[in-house]
């Protein structure tokens, strides 16, 4: 039995239990009525159980038989014949032209209750007076009993008649009812259903959209269905409260790069020339460092004074490498960071030699014209490989790695050229849509590079520096660098998030 | 980067051959330059600042031809010395000066807007805008030799594309070349280059004469360098002289004795290098070991001449043009462009020591995490603002740019209050209400030394919020950190009197937070209202690693 019992909900299991009560079969109305609901609430569960194969559904034209307000005010008042009747037992005879007045009635009234009168021999008419005969009173008695009872039965509302009895007609032609044809809804159990009910298979349950707890406490979910959902209907979607995509993506890239032996390290946004440019040879003729390549700062910020060591090495190495008499004021000049590479050789000026990885990611400054890949400040991924066994291709082989980590496909290397590293190269990947990406340039630090902060040249240092902004606007979906940097929470509620 | 406009039909006669603009982009990624647009017979490449032997069509034609094996390097014949430049009574300001003579050469048009570009170029990029070295050309057939470059107190001369003489004042306060370089020379002393009749070559480093130009008729060409920086401008002459040589089949360089304050030199200085390069050196940088023909061949492909020395060991030979040859690295690179780079395997060995996060960006993720756990918004904005916003909310000294490129970002922020309340404003009629936080750097300046310090910022925008709310963010966020606030009034310029609140931990001020004063809104454009406040992570990390 439990393999065949089919669960239905609540309202339908009532409707196939009423209309096996009224032997299988009743019109919508009359069992919209038993199950306490309006008819046009049934339609869908009606539908429904044809559709289950539970109940046929069938149409037949009824006779709807209805009252009139004339009906109503006989039904009130009493029918004009029975109130004639009336007025005569009590005088025994009554002046036809005084009746129309003492009754109310019209002309049409008036003769149709003399006539009525006539037929069953109570009345007689002698010029113009009217008298009354007690004769065959039971007839009448019976024929109004009969009017009366039918014109009840329609004081509740419309009745539907599939025969239309000979009283209605004789009602309706005297304006009392009014008949109109119209179609009904009959619903019939199957033979399945009845057999279904009978063996106890068809049990019912109640519809539900969510569970309560009320339900799971009082036990009620056994008797419970759980209403199928609909998947077609669009779901509004969720505000969220998220970390900034551009945010999570740099942390990322930090994971990625802790997780290949690299340690993070910070420093200065703002410093000397000196560890901008001067101690990474770059010449102080270079256009890299004028004024529309470099944010320099207004008086009034002051800086400690640089290792005079240092000073005088990366003098030395200018005047040998440029040919030129470099000039102490001029490595002074307090400006933005432009790279942070500024952090990397620091960091070769206080740890010295060994074997270390490092890297930065942060932001600098230079006074680009801002456009959709370039802004003024930006962030940038840098980083070195100290030892002394570092080589180019270890170089090579970290950007090979790091573009297999950000998911860029396959990196590509040509030459390139850095004032500070030899040789140097400039690694891209190919994107499917935005074609090379050149965003991988590095280099070998020049020896007269790690002399200038004092770095044995037994060791080698593989320097990159990665544009990350760029990496990160292809791994978001950005096409405008400034859009990474956005405060307004539309846009970054907008954005995709990071796939690792 | 310098980019140069070359036009194929001159490459070509100076290759000798017909070229195809594939093969010249092939060739040119070995010497770092790109074709970055063509327009008709021209094309514009760009190159890199260490080979300016390339910056014009004659060196670019011979570092092409050599690399796709057209031609083999060539020694310029070289005569000389024929003549002399007296430099002995110079400016004191820029005393000194060299000279090339370059005969046989024949001038297009084209050639003579090369030689203007390479100029032109060198001046800017090499030359520190002429104030380290100036350059001039000149035809030889105009002038009589020998040569002397004076300080003079005044002269008179035709100028170059002008057709009337001016004085050397005139000059700086009419022509633009003066108006542009006249701070670069002084009064009562202008350098001035004439030849043995006191005939003016040029008022270095301002403007030559209109006299002795080079034209498409010029045959031999005297070329000059003047400045302060003797080295650079032999390196820089050297580069003309070779580039000029190109112009010729058969050119002779005329050697020009320089006698000057102390010391005679001739100029221009063509010896090639000879260097040494170890195979262990080139297997140890590129970490590729690579045989001694190998090698050889590379470097003959990028223009030097090597040879096998024996054991360790090759000879190179560097030509004069090359001067972004200073070490044996740069000859490792020639070897690795040449070798090509896609034939290095790369490999990294995996790491010798672990990694880690800075502590700071540790703390920070921790802190982002727990403030969007409690339902903040997170949003970034730029370390450089505007400095009327800080001066404006009276947070004290900044660091301010000397020269800003956009006026709302012509300072770095010292507090995140000013990016904030601009948060609040490009958010006020997108959001009914806003929770949202920042974690970033600010750069307080304090007795004029800059500090970097980590904050958060929190911001609650909208009708209801007051500063419960956002003293109930600081407690839940120092619970997670083990932490426990005091509290105590924070006056400010820009919170209501009685609104704020100094939070405090163990005595350590970690910042402020209060309800904004509407005054301050109104003045910002923002419309609804604000509660504002900043911790300093930096300090909290302080804390945190006393605590342990």
């Amino acid at each position: 039995m439990g393999l065949l019992m089919v669960v239905l909900p609540e309202l339908q299991y009532d409707i196939v239990r009423s209309l096996s009560e009224s032997g299988g079969r009743l019109d919508a109305s009359s069992l919209a009525a038993k199950v306490g609901k309006r008819p046009e609430d049934l339609m869908r569960d009606l539908e429904e159980l044809r559709a289950k194969g539970f109940i046929s559904i069938s149409y037949e034209l009824v006779n709807e038989v209805s009252l009139t307000d004339i009906g109503q005010a006989y039904l009130k008042n009493g029918l004009p014949e029975e109130r004639l009747r009336l007025t005569l037992s009590k005088q025994g005879s009554a002046r036809l032209s005084e009746l129309k007045e003492t009754l109310g009635l019209d002309d049409n009234e008036l003769a149709a209750a003399l006539g009525r009168l006539r037929r069953f021999g109570l009345v007689e008419v002698r010029g113009d007076l009217v008298v009354l005969r007690e004769n065959l009173m039971e007839g009448f008695e019976k024929y109004l009993a009969d009017v009366k009872g039918f014109l009840d039965r329609l004081r509740e509302g419309p009745i539907q008649l599939k025969e239309l009895p000979s009283i209605a007609e004789e009602l309706r032609r005297r304006g009392m009812v009014k008949v109109r044809q119209v179609k009904r809804i009959i619903v019939e159990l199957t033979q399945s259903a009845k057999d279904m009910l009978a063996k106890g298979e068809l049990v019912g349950a109640r519809v539900v959209t969510s569970l309560t707890s009320q339900d799971i406490v009082t036990g009620a979910w056994r008797g419970l269905v759980f209403k199928e959902f609909d998947l077609s209907i669009e779901i509004p979607p969720r505000p969220i409260s998220r970390k900034h995509p551009f945010m999570d993506f740099l942390n990322y890239i930090r994971d990625e790069l802790v997780a290949m032996g690299f340690e993070e390290v910070k420093d200065n946004h703002v410093d000397i020339a000196l560890w901008n440019f001067d101690v990474l040879l770059v010449p102080q003729f270079h256009p890299a460092r004028r004024e529309t390549d470099v944010f320099y700062v207004k008086g009034g910020v002051k800086v400690r004074q640089p290792p005079q060591d240092v000073v005088e090495r990366t003098s030395r190495e200018h005047y040998s490498m440029w040919h030129y008499s470099w000039r102490g004021e001029l490595a002074m000049r307090i400006l933005l960071r432009t790279h942070t590479t500024l952090v990397t050789i620091r960091q070769i000026h206080q740890r010295g030699g060994g074997e270390y990885r490092v890297f930065s990611l942060d932001r600098v400054y230079r006074p680009d014209t801002p456009d959709a890949t370039h802004f003024i400040e930006f962030n940038q991924l840098e980083g070195i490989i100290v030892g002394k066994d570092v080589s180019f291709r270890n170089l090579l082989g970290f950007f090979t790695e790091l573009a297999k980590r950000l998911r860029l496909g396959e990196a590509h290397f040509k030459p390139a050229y850095f004032p500070f590293t030899e040789p140097s190269v400039e690694g891209y990947v190919v994107h499917p849509k935005l074609g090379p990406l050149e965003v991988f340039p590095g280099g070998m630090f020049r020896p007269e590079v790690l002399r200038s902060v004092g770095l044995s040249t037994d060791y080698k240092v593989a320097a990159w520096g990665v544009g990350i902004d760029r990496i990160a606007m292809v791994a978001l979906g950005i096409d405008d660098i400034r859009d990474l940097y956005t405060n307004n929470v539309k846009l970054i509620d907008s954005m995709r998030g990071w796939v690792r | 980067m310098p980019t140069i406009r070359v036009s194929l039909s001159d490459l070509e006669s100076l290759m000798g051959i017909k070229v195809d603009l594939k093969a010249i982009e092939n060739a040119l990624e070995a010497l770092k330059g790109e074709v970055v647009g063509v327009e008709g017979d021209y094309v514009e490449v760009e190159l890199n600042y260490d080979r300016p032997d390339l910056f014009s069509a004659e060196g670019l034609a011979r570092a092409l031809s050599i690399y796709m094996g057209i031609k083999r390097p060539r020694h310029y014949e070289v005569r000389g010395p024929m003549t002399t430049l007296d430099a002995t009574n110079p400016p004191s300001y820029r005393p000194y000066a060299y000279m090339a003579i370059v005969r046989n050469v024949r001038l297009s048009d084209e050639a003579i807007k090369q030689l203007f570009q390479l100029q032109e170029i060198l001046h800017r990029d090499y030359c520190g805008d002429r104030e380290l070295v100036s350059i001039g050309l000149y035809d030889l057939d105009t002038l009589k030799p020998p040569f002397r470059y004076i300080a003079v107190e005044e002269a008179k001369y035709v100028p170059l594309d002008y057709s009337e003489e001016m004085t050397l004042s005139e000059i700086l306060e009419r022509t633009e070349k003066g108006k542009a370089y006249a701070h670069l020379v002084r009064r009562g002393e202008y350098p001035l280059l004439v030849d043995s009749e006191g005939k003016v070559l040029s008022f270095p480093p301002i403007l030559n004469s209109e006299d002795t130009k080079v034209t498409e008729r010029t045959r031999n060409i005297v070329i000059d360098v003047t400045g302060t920086e003797p080295e650079l401008m032999m390196r820089i002459l050297n580069v003309v002289t070779t580039s000029v040589a190109e112009r010729s089949s058969e050119p002779i360089v005329e050697l020009v004795e320089v006698r000057g304050r102390g010391f005679v030199k001739s100029s221009p200085d063509l010896r090639w290098i000879d260097m040494k390069l170890s195979l262990s050196h080139v297997e140890g940088l590129l970490g590729v070991r690579l045989g001694a023909d190998a090698v050889i061949d590379a470097l003959s492909k990028m223009g030097l001449i090597a040879s096998y020395s024996g054991g360790d060991l090759v000879n190179v030979a560097v030509p004069p043009y090359r001067i972004d040859v200073s070490d044996e690295v740069d000859l490792i690179e020639d070897v690795a462009i040449g070798v090509g780079y896609g034939s290095f395997e790369p490999t990294l060995p995996p790491p010798t020591h672990f990694g880690s996060k800075h502590p700071i960006e540790r703390l920070s993720l921790a802190i982002r995490d727990t403030l969007v756990g409690m339902g903040l918004k997170e949003v970034v904005n730029f370390n450089l603002t505007s400095s009327s916003i800080m001066r404006e909310l009276g947070l004290g000294d900044f660091v301010e740019l000397a020269n800003p490129k956009l006026m709302d970002h012509d300072a770095l922020r010292n507090s995140l209050i000013p990016t904030l309340l601009s948060t609040a404003k490009v958010n006020q009629n997108l959001v009914g209400r806003l929770e949202a936080f920042e974690v970033g750097d600010v750069f307080p300046v304090s007795n004029g030394y800059v500090k970097t310090d980590r904050r958060v910022g929190i911001l609650l925008m909208g009708d209801g919020f007051t500063l419960t709310d956002a003293i109930a963010i600081v407690n839940s966020l120092l619970r997670i950190l083990g932490l426990k606030a005091t509290l105590r009034r924070c006056e400010t310029g820009y919170f209501i009197a009685g609104r704020s609140a100094e939070v405090l931990v163990d005595d350590v001020s970690l910042g402020c937070i209060g309800e904004v004063k509407p005054e301050v809104l109104v003045k910002l454009d923002v419309t609804k209202p604000v509660v504002v406040g900043e911790l300093s992570i930096s300090r909290l990390m302080d804390l945190l690693s006393q605590a342990t």
